[in-house]
């Protein structure tokens, strides 16, 4: 199959995940999402371990890839949390997406690596569109939201 | 209440906690990325994320949220990221990650789509805006 298909794939899942997400989090605590979206992983894993293992990885790399997927785990619970409480999905998902925002700051401080020219522009955009994004009261919004999704 | 009194809306402080940790998880994943193939970290992933919803479950003292509507859109919210996942690992194949990526980085628009016609989720001008800057600085970031 042609790539372009694949990432179409991702392009429509992940979109509709952030709907998901909302849904999710207008029935059910961030808590009980965050368990279940593992559940909803796990059910993938038996198919991904058929296809390759782990052999051959060193204690460090099995650490880093355990410790990412905790601390993406928690990533998970707070941008439940943030829809829980009131966040429009149009709102919380183009605004979390930014979170490469975070990595560059992370690999500047702690990999010494230098952003690119377009980086900073990157960077630049990223800042002023999260403020904007941001710019809305939410308690007018949160019940809205709540009764629209009601069914 | 302090928070009416700053005008900083609560969600925004957990928006704000999401971004730094999934920021983190860029940066390990990206430490991490340099020995693992992507699937082999999709399954390391998957795993720490098990101690994350088991602390969960038991902050819960096991008291689960029922109701049926809710936990299908948690299931399927988990199957899609995975999926999607897996696609754009398939797609990252054939082509560079500085071509899928920046496609691929664009998922955002759906979403608000979906939540315009779905949700009737309405953005501000202001707002609008800060969307266009956000997915042009999510796609410089993935080049």
């Amino acid at each position: 199959m042609h790539w372009i298909i694949y990432a179409g794939v991702a392009i429509l899942l992940w979109g509709i995940n952030g709907l998901f997400m909302k849904l999710g989090t207008n029935r059910i605590s961030a808590r009980s999402m965050v368990i279940w979206v593992t559940a909803g992983f796990v059910v993938l894993l038996p198919w991904m371990w058929k296809v390759t293992s782990l052999a051959g990885l060193s204690t460090k790399v099995f650490l880093i890839g355990l410790i990412a997927g905790a601390v993406n785990g928690l990533g998970n619970w707070a941008v439940f949390a943030c829809l829980e409480k009131g966040a429009k999905a149009s709102v919380a998902i183009p605004l979390t997406a930014l979170y490469p925002l975070c990595t560059v700051a992370l690999a500047m401080a702690f990999l010494r690596e230098r952003p690119t020219s377009l980086q900073w522009i990157g960077i630049a955009l990223a800042v002023a569109g999260g403020a904007m994004l941001s710019y809305e009261s939410a308690p007018a919004a949160a019940p809205q939201e709540q009764m629209s999704c009601a069914r | 209440m302090s928070i009416e009194k700053t005008r900083i809306p609560i969600w925004l402080g957990y928006a704000l906690l999401g971004i730094f940790w999934w920021g983190l998880w860029g940066f390990l994943s990206k430490i991490g990325s340099a020995s693992a193939n992507p699937l082999q970290m999709q399954i390391l992933f998957t795993l720490g994320m098990l101690p994350v919803a088991i602390g969960m479950l038991l902050q819960m003292r096991g008291k689960i949220d029922r109701n049926r509507l809710g936990i299908s859109y948690g299931l399927l919210s988990g199957i899609a990221t995975g999926l999607g996942t897996l696609g754009y690992f398939a797609a990252l194949r054939q082509q560079d990650a500085s071509v899928v990526t920046p496609l691929t980085g664009v998922f955002p628009i759906l979403t608000v789509a979906l939540a315009f016609a779905l949700l009737r989720e309405r953005l501000n001008k202001v707002q609008l805006g800060g969307m266009l800057l956000a997915l042009a600085a999510i796609i410089i970031f993935s080049i």
